[in-house]
């Protein structure tokens, strides 16, 4: 939380992954500040998990580096080990270990010892809400418990930099806010990155959203400037009766040559006697009042109108068409 | 170094968390006593020797030490354990190297419980414990080489069952040879006898501790786990 923008803790550049002919990862340019609360967003196989693999040091980029607290992944793999704890997909544990045992061995492995990885474990795992698990059997817990049981492990060290991939997929309602504010608090004093491929989830807990799509960035803002462009311009959805076959068509031709609309869609809607159209305004502004106005005009039985703000689909859909 | 104990420490514990590792060794321990005491008739034969228990251990240990090795990396694959594992500040040779401790550990563990045999030796006769003790380095040897042949097929793979046939088949082949060649071929005897395992322990049995043979399994121990290094490497930077 140094002001003096010296190394970024994170910095990936040109970065490219391929799995034979499929291009995972394209060209990924961004960087993360020391403090600074990431989310990286997309929908599935859209390479978050390819990139995180990349910084962790699990798998080599095709072309393009990754630095790490200014350290090269592949020049410096152990080094850059050292500087981070992570939380894989899923959450993997060993199953048959005790979870007391299993907090130590990691400790162990990152470089602790004696005294100082029992007090650690044990401090870790206060934090993140584990203590009354510690004798358990790993198997044997709950989704909801293994996710927090590999955070701890991925905090035994103190790490400046978290990377956490998918951390709350799975859980319930209760233990995704749990999670979320754990990662918050966690966020004060370190560098994180976290994965998801659900929008909300990511708003409430980062700083800053990274969007991905088919491998590259489509994205990269604050969460309120990206909320702010979710807001801009939101389609508006007409629904009228159905008067019967090719009514749908005959509408949406007249929609289209009022030329209100930058474009016209018809969305199913599963029932014969109503039709939905997706209106998409021309320039910034409202059209609900077109639209009823329009329908008036011509005749058509109104049932609704209504704005639709952009879901994760909808944002992946305009940022990927600009 | 330190990483490789703290690992060696820990496979060897979880072998003794499931009941696998009990049955194993119960296994063992009655098929050596059923051969010692029943096939061979110890008490009847008036004899103050293993030689029969050194014969029939390193056969035994062709299928049993491929169930001791075959979880050690294939369940971390299965689990993805491995991912973590191998995102910690930890060396690829530093994770096969505290694999084989841990199951060095366990083989020194079922060695250890089989040295009754002796101890009753001594105490009914008069028994040649340089041939013993040569005898006891000879299977740990060859155990362990076993050992390093079954890690090496359980980095190949994230099935149990697959490195367990693997290492077995591998295990016997090596173990055999010189059976196997030469029934099909006499003139191979020379070469088969170089590369067969059961050649190099037979003179260990015989109380003849000789370098070449222990060079021998040294060798291969080290080939395997050079091996299984690779290739866990290989999945890592693919």
């Amino acid at each position: 939380m140094s002001n003096a923008p010296s190394v970024p803790m994170i910095e990936v550049t040109g970065l490219s992954k391929r799995y034979g002919s499929i291009e995972a990862v394209k060209e990924v340019n961004f960087k993360v500040d020391r403090g600074e609360i990431v989310g990286f967003l997309g929908p599935n196989g859209a390479g978050k998990t390819t990139c995180l693999k990349i910084m962790t040091c699990f798998i080599p980029p095709s072309a393009g580096s990754v630095k790490i607290a200014g350290m090269d992944v592949l020049e410096k793999p152990k080094e850059v080990r050292r500087k981070f704890g992570y939380l894989p997909e899923n959450a993997p544990l060993y199953t048959e270990m005790i979870v007391y045992d299993y907090l130590s061995y990691i400790g162990a492995l990152r470089g602790l010892s004696g005294r100082k990885l029992k007090t650690k474990v044990g401090s870790i795992a206060e934090k993140v809400g584990v203590s009354n698990v510690l004798s358990q059997i790993a198997g044997t817990l709950s989704k909801g418990y293994r996710q927090r049981v590999c955070l701890a492990q991925a905090l035994i060290h103190d790490p400046e930099i978290l990377i956490l991939d998918e951390p709350t997929v799975g859980l319930d309602p209760n233990q995704v806010v749990e999670i979320r504010s754990l990662i918050k608090t966690l966020g004060e004093e370190r560098t994180v990155i976290l994965s998801s491929h659900i929008l909300p989830e990511v708003l409430v807990t980062c700083d800053r959203l990274i969007i991905i799509h088919r491998g590259q960035i489509v994205a990269d803002g604050t969460a309120a400037s990206l909320q702010e462009r979710m807001a801009e311009n939101p389609p508006v959805i007409l629904r009228l009766a159905s008067s019967g076959d090719g009514f749908g068509a005959k509408i949406a031709e007249a929609l289209t040559a009022s030329g209100l609309f930058a474009s016209v869609r018809q969305r199913p809607v599963g029932i014969a006697s109503e039709a939905e159209f997706e209106l998409v305004p021309g320039s910034v502004g409202d059209v609900r009042s077109a639209a009823v106005e329009l329908s008036a005009s011509k005749g058509w039985k109104l049932l609704e109108v209504r704005r639709e703000l952009l879901d994760i689909e909808g944002l992946f859909r305009r940022l990927t068409q600009e | 170094m330190r990483n490789v104990w703290v690992m060696g420490k820990k496979e060897f514990i979880s072998y003794f968390s499931s009941p696998i590792a009990y049955v194993a060794i119960t296994v063992f321990l009655v098929v050596v006593g059923m051969k010692f005491f029943v096939v061979d008739k110890f008490f009847d034969t008036g004899e103050a020797s293993l030689r029969s228990f050194f014969s029939l251990v390193p056969a035994f240990f062709v299928f049993y030490l491929p169930a001791i090795a075959m979880r050690l990396v294939s369940e971390e694959k299965r689990l993805g354990t491995f991912e973590l594992l191998a995102t910690l500040p930890v060396g690829d040779a530093e994770i096969v190297l505290g694999k084989f401790l841990g199951a060095l550990g366990f083989l020194a563990k079922t060695l250890a419980l089989t040295l009754v045999y002796p101890l009753i030796l001594g105490l009914l006769g008069d028994p040649d414990f340089g041939a013993i003790g040569g005898g006891y380095l000879g299977l740990v040897l060859i155990g362990s080489t076993f050992l390093a042949i079954g890690i090496m097929c359980s980095a190949w793979t994230n099935s149990q069952i697959v490195a367990y046939i693997l290492g077995a088949v591998l295990s016997s082949l090596f173990y055999f040879i010189d059976s196997i060649l030469t029934a099909f071929w006499e003139g191979a005897r020379r070469v088969a006898e170089y590369a067969s395992f059961s050649s190099h322990f037979g003179n260990f049995t015989r109380g003849v501790v000789d370098t070449r043979d222990v060079v021998f399994f040294l060798t291969v121990t080290a080939l395997a786990l050079v091996v299984a290094t690779f290739s866990i490497n290989s999945r890592r930077w693919n």
